[in-house]
């Protein structure tokens, strides 16, 4: 490194003093970017520590506003224990894994169907239809749920997670749409001459093509619907006022949170597991996930 | 972790109450029938198993009538059972009956079915319902709910006598016994007396935890504090009375002045953040039903026996206690409204009604005067006696009071929603604006509710 | 956490399907009806759960509290006539504004800083940094009221132990705005920091090295190359992301659900606590609405810069 530093030096004086200054503002950017980075990094994960904290005391201590508050004095998995005990609370989670697997299941099928026949077969209206699933994103879910209870309601799937099903593609397929498109329309048309030649029909183009070139295209969009369906809100608290029908974030939010009275180290445990899958999806996937979305972004 | 145990223990017993706790865990109760098959929405009680009376009283009549009843408890949390009412309401479909709150019972009048029949009879056994729970059930003559004892309540003062009598030097227990007399200074407990103490214990360290936001224990108690002076934000017709309302501004001083003595963020409090404030130790009186101390017991019993609880201040036009009534409606769309009706007058029998009380540890109020007396509110403890005053008794000389009485209910529906009367302080104390300019702020925004 | 992610597909995606290659001519009469059997389930979605709803609330607007009578525009008339209203219109730009350009600003701080630091130690940080917008965001902003809180408040304590006063986080109303927007921040920060910390490792590096050279300093080379480079994906984003926040509910609701005095409601918790809440459906319905031409008028530009974009990349 120091030769190849060295060397233009001897022939340039001039730019070897201006390497020089350059290592040492790249010594100072590096030491900017450290302390910015440490900086964030302790905001951005204090809340989730302090939950975890809290999630870690009895009632007493969280009441107890002696001590410091981001100390745990006698830590306890009693909160936990009570959290997965409570038959109510796993029920939560099955019906969360039940929704969240059927969300993806159908987002997936739709978008991929129909972002095939987007990026690839031009039909009368496709161009209104592309721009249809953009303007689906800017319908706020706040201003559709009134209308979409009639619906639920009419079709009696209030109060129940297959009404959860019917509604949350809503909020993901569009976005799935958007990402299938793009990865299909980036796959060189040769692949599909050639297989056309071979006779393949559109299915089979789909099945042997598209998909497995996309592949991560499609494990993108698998867990951005994953992530949406199991942290989607506003839906559940509209259509499910029954416990036993509730996914698991509006059932901690509902069913932990007493109108009056909080069990603080509770609901931050309950809050906790019920972050926890996508948290671990992102620990193992999130490479794929992050490649997935900016793989757009950075052509250009 | 011993005395964390022991505490759990104590709480099961004085919450749980007498009956064994915990025996129904699932939400859902059923009783196989035959005579057809009822479901009700209730509140999800904030007392710790506090629904364990409604399961039990309604698996009692659902196995004696054959008819198979299933509860759904729902959590005013995010507004949910409202949301649930709101949203039943317009599809007409849903449960059979529902928790209403105060002034849903209006409305959703034209879909709600009449129970005067009910009424009647629990009327001649048990005396008069209270006027407010009347008010607000009770639409163009018609009963369109049953009162309901589970989660009805009062918000009176839960007062730290310590505090209160170190720093005001008030003697709670002695002006408010655990019996049904007035003690000495009784007399003298009045909005004027209050302002002081709660100079005084702001001085000392201990702010009065009063919430002054938009949740429904900020509203209960100014409500009562502005009908105790006399002051009205519209006449019955919901035509603003605004305008040159000399009580309202007297009222509306007031308030500003106590809450100069408040913490500082009392406009942003929930309804659990005065409980907070009482648990931590920090305030020295509270106004709420006994669910704040019972937590207090829980989790800083030291602090639970040294709160006793007291009817609220008297202003000029008399003594004013915070109400929040639930009702229990019957949906004019429902399949079964006979069953429903039988069902609703079942647990509003004495014996059901007590039986609710206990289980919440007292905190529940029955809507009739002659139910007062339950042995629960003598025995609850420690201290035993807190929560003796906390139902309204005849030696308060008080009133039930809700706020925003007496604008009809779609009007007042509004208006509690969107806390009108602590918004029309806040403005002052807060925004600083004059108390003329608040008040015709608070026309303005009247008229603009009443309007389409 | 959904729909800030779209900006990053829409920066590259064009709008409508490419054409087809000549090879595929042969497909054509019987392509129309595949294609569409293939995308009928979309326009199932789009037609029956979007498009549905929303005619079905603009009708809604249009009738009286009851539900029994049409009164045409009244509702939006009476809306504009209460000053609360009128001040949730600007809350509501402040709050996206604000909230979206310090995500911005904050995302790009943070994405620089890691593009500066050795590789091998950049995959740690990213997901250090990526946690808030992991975590559902319902359950984190219980975190922070937790944290917010009059008498338990954490932060205040950290506050109270450098010498500062307590802050009455949710009790004033700036500080109330603040505390919303700080938790916005915190939450969508990340994503535009995993967008721009892509789109900074797509500059060729030989770009800076030449300016390097030509004694250009750090900052003119952001000047000069970086954000030329990156001023689609970053109007693309900020545009998103306004939408996102602008039609956000669920922060405001479990922070301050729109208090003290109102102040800190949006369209979103106003249209709830009017339409709901409050018993006036039409009216809830009609605040809604009010965010149509303001998000109409945001997807204009960010439709126009896509197809910007995709021009400049054909």
């Amino acid at each position: 490194m120091s030769t190849t530093t060295a060397r233009p030096s001897d022939m340039l004086p001039g730019l070897g003093r201006k390497i020089g200054s350059l290592r040492q503002e790249r010594r100072w950017a590096l030491v900017t970017a450290y302390v910015s980075l440490v900086i964030a990094a302790v905001v951005m994960l204090a809340p989730p520590v302090y939950m975890l904290l809290t999630s870690l005391k009895t009632s007493a201590e969280v009441a107890d506003l002696a001590g410091n508050p981001w100390m745990v004095h006698h830590p306890t998995l009693e909160n936990y224990w009570a959290i997965i005990g409570n038959p109510m609370f796993r029920g939560f989670f099955y019906n969360s894994i039940i929704v969240t697997v059927a969300v993806v299941a159908v987002t997936m099928v739709i978008s991929v169907l129909a972002a095939f026949a987007l990026a690839r077969m031009k039909f009368f209206g496709s161009q209104v239809l592309a721009t249809g699933v953009f303007l689906t994103y800017l319908v706020p879910d706040t201003l559709l749920f009134i209308p979409l209870y009639q619906i639920v309601g009419g079709l009696g799937l209030l109060n129940s997670i297959w009404g959860l099903v019917l509604v949350y593609p809503t909020l993901t397929v569009p976005f799935c749409t958007w990402i299938m498109i793009g990865y299909f329309a980036s796959i060189p048309k040769e692949l599909d001459e050639a297989a056309l030649i071979d006779g393949a029909n559109w299915m089979q183009m789909l099945t042997k093509i598209f998909i497995p070139v996309a592949l991560p295209g499609i494990i993108a969009a698998t867990i951005f619907a994953f992530t949406v369906s199991w942290a989607a809100f506003v839906y559940p608290t509209a259509f499910i006022t029954q416990p036993d029908s509730m996914p698991l974030t509006i059932g901690v939010v509902s069913q932990l949170i007493r109108g009056d009275t909080f069990a603080w180290g509770q609901l931050m445990a309950g809050a906790l597991i019920a972050a926890l899958p996508p948290v671990v999806v992102y620990a193992f996937l999130m490479d794929y996930y992050i490649a997935g979305l900016t793989a757009g972004a950075t052509k250009g | 972790m011993t005395t964390n145990g022991t505490t759990r223990r104590t709480v099961l017993r004085s919450g749980a109450g007498v009956a064994a706790a915990g025996v129904l865990g699932a939400p859902m109760v059923h009783a196989q029938g035959t005579a057809g098959s009822l479901r009700f929405a209730f509140w999800d009680h904030w007392v710790p198993g506090g629904n364990d009376a409604l399961k039990l009283l309604c698996a009692q009549w659902g196995e004696r009538n054959r008819v198979t009843v299933a509860l759904d408890f729902i959590n005013t949390t995010g507004n949910q059972l409202q949301l649930t009412a709101a949203a039943q309401a317009q599809s007409r479909s849903g449960h059979d009956g529902i928790s209403l709150t105060p002034w849903d019972v209006g409305a959703y009048a034209d879909k709600l079915e009449p129970v005067d029949d009910v009424i009647g009879r629990l009327v001649a056994k048990y005396g008069a319902i209270n006027p407010v729970a009347e008010f607000l059930a009770k639409h163009g003559g018609k009963w369109l709910g049953v009162p309901a004892t589970s989660g009805t309540q009062n918000k009176p003062a839960c007062v730290r006598y310590d505090l209160m009598l170190e720093h005001a030097g008030i003697d709670v227990r002695a002006m408010w016994p655990a019996s049904n007399t007035r003690g000495p200074g009784a007399d003298t407990w009045t909005w004027d007396t209050f302002l002081v103490a709660a100079e005084k214990c702001h001085k000392a360290g201990f702010p009065f935890g009063l919430p002054m936001g938009q949740f429904t224990d900020a509203v209960d108690w100014v409500g009562a504090l502005f009908l105790s002076y006399g002051a009205h934000i519209t006449d019955a017709s919901g035509k603003p009375t605004v305008r040159g309302n000399a009580k309202l501004k007297t009222a509306i001083e007031y308030a500003v002045r106590l809450s100069r003595f408040l913490p500082n963020d009392v406009w942003a409090w929930d309804d659990a953040s005065n409980n907070r404030a009482l648990i931590s130790g920090r305030s020295a009186l509270v106004f709420n039903p006994p669910s704040a101390w019972a937590v207090a017991k829980r989790d800083a019993p030291q602090v639970a026996e040294k709160c006793w609880t007291i009817p609220m201040p008297s202003g000029p036009e008399g003594r004013f206690i915070a109400y929040l009534p639930w009702t229990t409606g019957i949906w004019n769309f429902g399949r079964n409204k006979t069953a429903a009706k039988e069902m609703l007058e079942f647990l509003s029998q004495r014996e059901s009604a007590e039986a609710t009380t206990i289980k919440s540890g007292g905190y529940d109020i029955p809507p009739f005067a002659s139910m007062s007396d339950f042995k629960v509110w003598e025995t609850e403890g420690p201290p035993v006696g807190s929560v003796f005053n906390y139902p309204l008794k005849p030696h308060h000389q008080a009133q039930p009071s809700i706020a925003f009485s007496p604008a009809p209910a779609e009007l007042a529906s509004q208006m509690y929603i969107q806390a009108l009367n602590t918004k029309v302080i806040a403005r002052v104390a807060q925004g600083g604006e004059t108390v003329d300019s608040a008040m015709a702020w608070l026309e303005r925004e009247i008229n603009n509710m009443r309007r389409g | 956490m959904a729909s800030d992610s779209n900006a990053a597909v829409l920066a590259a995606r064009p709008v409508g399907a490419p054409a087809p290659g000549s090879a595929m001519k042969r497909f054509a009469r019987r392509r129309s009806t595949i294609a569409f059997l293939m995308t009928l389930p979309l326009i199932a979605v789009i037609a029956g759960l979007v498009a549905w709803p929303a005619g079905y609330a603009i009708y809604l607007a249009t009738l009286n509290r009851r539900m029994t009578a049409f009164i045409g525009l009244e509702n939006f008339d009476i809306l504009l006539d209460n000053e609360t209203f009128r001040a949730v219109i600007w809350q509501s730009c402040f709050f996206a504004i604000t909230a979206v350009l310090l995500k911005a600003l904050i995302g790009f701080w943070l994405a620089h800083m890691l593009h500066h630091i050795p590789a091998k130690g950049q995959r740690k940080w990213r997901g250090m940094l990526l946690v808030p917008w992991v975590i559902p965001p319902a359950l984190s902003t219980l975190g922070w009221w937790w944290m917010f809180e009059p008498s338990y408040s954490s932060i205040n304590f950290l506050i109270n132990a450098i010498g500062f006063p307590s802050i009455p986080w949710l009790g004033e109303p700036w500080w109330a705005r603040v505390s919303v927007i700080i938790v916005n921040v915190w939450y969508g920060a990340p994503f535009f920091m995993i967008m721009y910390l892509a789109a900074l490792k797509s500059v060729p590096d030989q770009l800076y090295e030449a300016a390097a050279i030509d004694g250009a300093t750090g900052w003119q080379g952001l000047r000069h190359i970086t954000l030329p480079m990156m001023r689609n994906i970053i109007s693309i984003t900020v545009l998103f992301s306004l939408i996102v926040t602008f039609a956000n509910y669920d922060i405001v609701r479990v922070l301050t659900n729109g208090g003290p005095r109102d102040l800190t409601h949006v369209f979103a918790s106003y249209a709830f606590q009017v339409g709901v809440l409050s018993g006036n459906i039409p009216r809830g319905a009609a605040v809604s609405l009010f965010m149509f031409p303001l998000l109409a008028f945001i997807a204009y530009f960010v439709l126009k810069g896509v197809n910007q974009r995709n021009k400049e990349m054909a």
